[in-house]
Parts: C-alpha cells; sequence; structure tokens
C-alpha cells in the first residue's frame, strides 16, 4: 500500500469513528458531562447548539470519549 | 451564564457585527475578482479559477491580519473595543473564506485533469528540505485544519467543556496558524507570481501585526502608573464624580492586578477587571439593566456582590471600598468571589 493510501484511510477511519462519537455524545451526553457531580438535572442544550458542537466532538472524539468516561463513573 | 446552551445567543449588535463582516468579505472577494479579470482576462477555465483562488485567498489572510490586530488595538485604543466584541464569528467566517480557498484549489486541479499529482507533491519528503520548491500547499492545510479546529471549539461549550486555560492555549494556535498562511503566501508567490502586489500586502500586514502587538506590551509595561495607596495601604481612585456613570475606572493594585471601580448612580462597587468568562477587561464594560455588563461577550454581574444574576453561577472577586474625605479609596486585597462590598455614597455627595 502506498503511503498516500495509509494516510486516506487513516484519515477517513479517524473522521467516520468522530462522527460516530461525536453524534452519540451531543445526543445524549454532553449536558452530564457539564454537570456539577450530583447535580439532578443535566445542563440543557438546544438543537442548535447540539449541531455547532459536533464538529469539534467529532475533531477531538477521543478526549471527549475519556470526559464521557469520567463522567459515567462519576456517582 | 452557564445553565443552558444555545446555538448562538443572538443580540442586535451581533446581528449588525455579522451583516457588516460577511458584506465587507463579499465585497473584498467580488472586487478583487472583477479587478483582476479585467486587468487580465483569463485564457481557460484553469486561468479563471486561479482568479477566485486568490480572491479567497487574499481575504481570509486580509481577515485573519484584522484578527490578530483587533487584540492589541482594543488594548490601544477602547474604540476599537467594538470589534473585539463577537471576533468568534469572525474567525468562524475566515475558515469558511480559507475552505472556499482550499476547495478551489482543488477544483483547479481537477480541470487541468491533475488532480493525481497531488498527493505526491504533498507526499515528496525531499521537497520539504528546500527553500524554492517547498510543498507550500502542505502550510495552508495545515493552517486550515487549525482554523477547522478553532472553529469548531469556538462555542462556548468548549470553553466550559475545555475549561479555560486549555481553551485559551488551543486559540493562541492561531498565532502558529498565522505564520504558516505567511509562509505559504511567501513561498507560492515566489514559486508562481512575479507581481509586486501580494508580497507588498504580506510585508505591510505582517508588519502591522507584529507592530501593534509590540506596541501594546510596551504601553502596558509604561503605562501602568505605580497607584497612589494612603497610609493604610488602600488605593486612592479620586471623586466618585471622576468614575462616569454606569461605567468604571481601572486602577491597578501594586501586585499587578487590576480592578474595575464602578458607579451605578450613587453605587459604588470594586471587582476584579477579569471577566469569569474568558478574561475579558470588565472595567471597560458597562452597567446595563443594573448588571456590571462584560464587553465581549455580554457575561453580567451584579455590582453588589460580583455574582452573576440567577440562574447563573459565576462570581467575580469584589473589593471593598471606602469614601475618606471626598476620595473613593479601595482596599487592593480581594474578597472571597461572591461577598458584597458595594457602597452608597451619603445624599448629596457630589456627582457631576
Ligand atoms: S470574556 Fe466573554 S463575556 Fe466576558
Amino acid at each position: 500500500m502506498s503511503a498516500e493510501i495509509v494516510l486516506f484511510l487513516a484519515v477517513a477511519v479517524y473522521g467516520a469513528a468522530g462522527l460516530a462519537v461525536g453524534a452519540a455524545f451531543v445526543t445524549v451526553a454532553a449536558g452530564r458531562v457539564l454537570s456539577a457531580p450530583g447535580a439532578s438535572q443535566p445542563v440543557s442544550f438546544t438543537f442548535g447548539a447540539r449541531l455547532l458542537i459536533l464538529p469539534g466532538a467529532a475533531a477531538l472524539w477521543p478526549y471527549v470519549l475519556l470526559r464521557w468516561r469520567r463522567a459515567l463513573r462519576q456517582p | 451564564m452557564s445553565v443552558g446552551f444555545r446555538a448562538v445567543q443572538w443580540n442586535r449588535d451581533k446581528i449588525v457585527y455579522d451583516a457588516i463582516l460577511i458584506a465587507a468579505t463579499a465585497i473584498y472577494i467580488a472586487g478583487f475578482a472583477a479587478i483582476v479579470w479585467t486587468a487580465n482576462p483569463p485564457k481557460n477555465l484553469p486561468d479563471a479559477i486561479d482568479v477566485w483562488i486568490r480572491a479567497f485567498g487574499t481575504a481570509a489572510f486580509l481577515m485573519l491580519t484584522v484578527i490578530l490586530c483587533i487584540g492589541p488595538l482594543a488594548r490601544l485604543d477602547r474604540r476599537f473595543l467594538t470589534l473585539l466584541y463577537n471576533r468568534r464569528h469572525f474567525g468562524v467566517l475566515t475558515f469558511f473564506v480559507a475552505c472556499v480557498h482550499g476547495w478551489l484549489m482543488i477544483e483547479w486541479f481537477a480541470a487541468q485533469d491533475a488532480l493525481h499529482t497531488l498527493m505526491p507533491e504533498l507526499m515528496t519528503l525531499a521537497d520539504y528540505g528546500k527553500f524554492i520548491g517547498f510543498p507550500f500547499k502542505a502550510l495552508g492545510i495545515a493552517a486550515l485544519l487549525i482554523l477547522f479546529l478553532m472553529a469548531a471549539t469556538s462555542h462556548d461549550f468548549w470553553l466550559a467543556f475545555l475549561t479555560p486555560p486549555v481553551w485559551k492555549a488551543l486559540h493562541m494556535l492561531l498565532y502558529a496558524a498565522y505564520a504558516m498562511v505567511v509562509m505559504h503566501v511567501a513561498l507560492g508567490i515566489m514559486q508562481y507570481d512575479r507581481s509586486p502586489l501580494i508580497p507588498a500586502m504580506l510585508i505591510v500586514c505582517f508588519g502591522a501585526v507584529a507592530a501593534l502587538h509590540l506596541l501594546a506590551i510596551w504601553r502596558e509595561r509604561h503605562g501602568d502608573r505605580g497607584p497612589t495607596l494612603t497610609a493604610d495601604g488602600w488605593i486612592a481612585v479620586g471623586p466618585p464624580a471622576s468614575i462616569p456613570d454606569k461605567a468604571a475606572r481601572i486602577v491597578v493594585a501594586p501586585g499587578g492586578e487590576r480592578i474595575a471601580v464602578f458607579r451605578d448612580g450613587s453605587e459604588i462597587g470594586a471587582l476584579t477587571n477579569l471577566c469569569a468568562h474568558q478574561n475579558g477587561p470588565l472595567g471597560e464594560g458597562r452597567i446595563i439593566d443594573g448588571c456590571v455588563t462584560c464587553p465581549w461577550h455580554g457575561y453580567q454581574y451584579r455590582l453588589a456582590d460580583g455574582c452573576a444574576p440567577a440562574p447563573f453561577t459565576e462570581r467575580l472577586a469584589t473589593y471593598r471600598v471606602r469614601l475618606s474625605g471626598g476620595t473613593l479609596e479601595v482596599d487592593p486585597h480581594p474578597l472571597p468571589p461572591g461577598t458584597p462590598a458595594s457602597i452608597h455614597l451619603p445624599n448629596g455627595a457630589p456627582l457631576a
């Protein structure tokens, strides 16, 4: 495989994983991750806000995943 | 201002700002293309695309330059603060303009059936050691990636999620992106273009960014005269009337922290000059609807105790104030965030 194809595949896989993680994050987890521990209500997001957050969540998905997991572990 | 997130907190000022921004960008791009087109009519499709590549490319470069100049300009003269407000929208628009520039470049290759040469051009590692012949497009792509990251994380959510120091560090990458763009333009022109116009633009823009930053730093070092202290170490601010109503005067504590002393009619209160949102200069804001309002993105705090009005939860450090012999004085030691500390001037204190 040439270096170009490897690069292309790496970018494509990272991007696809990012879209999947990002979409799941903005739909179910964004509010939870930001609320104070023990808060009864997650922080609220409008649909537009979720959409605007998606590209960043997709780009930074490994870190997003890490924070998501940390939030799930919190009581 | 952190209880819920919306896409954009629109207000009239932001709409006007964005409208002017978009109109100015469109006029520049159309004007540039029209002038080049008339002076040098393109002979074929790649030439025509090239005109647009330059129009969008120079627009993105000029926009980045302006964005970087706004910070020091606002520090040098408060009239530029209006430009600082909403600078994030400016950044996002710059990213889109740069994207079109990149997309046009791909079209340019496609129009010549040369798309397959693009990747090898970028991946020939030996060329990265050359000066003339350097794959300057790679610099443009790297800068575009940074702009994407900044645009994608420009929403307030990211500030809260990444924490302000990380967010700020991430957004300082703009300087790296600018350096890459400068090299991208410089190396690109050296390979293709002989017109003196673009090198001149490059030198003027880069010079302006560097000079304004140096000037702002110099001003800050030399402009902050030491405060006048009373015998017990409080800072003398001046008579109450020296503070414009519904605005502030900024004083500098001996340690260098800036304190914003606000007046709302006969109420005087002192808060840290750093906004809890992104360290915006609160003392350059005004009192709107009874609250100290940050000039950058409009976060609000009560003058009495530095707390954001419910349901928001931000709190600022406050400072004790007193009136002594007709002069306002501020204790330079901050109180814990949210401590009530404002005073009401006695009836009859001269305010005009
Ligand atoms: S810095 Fe953003 S509102 Fe003050």
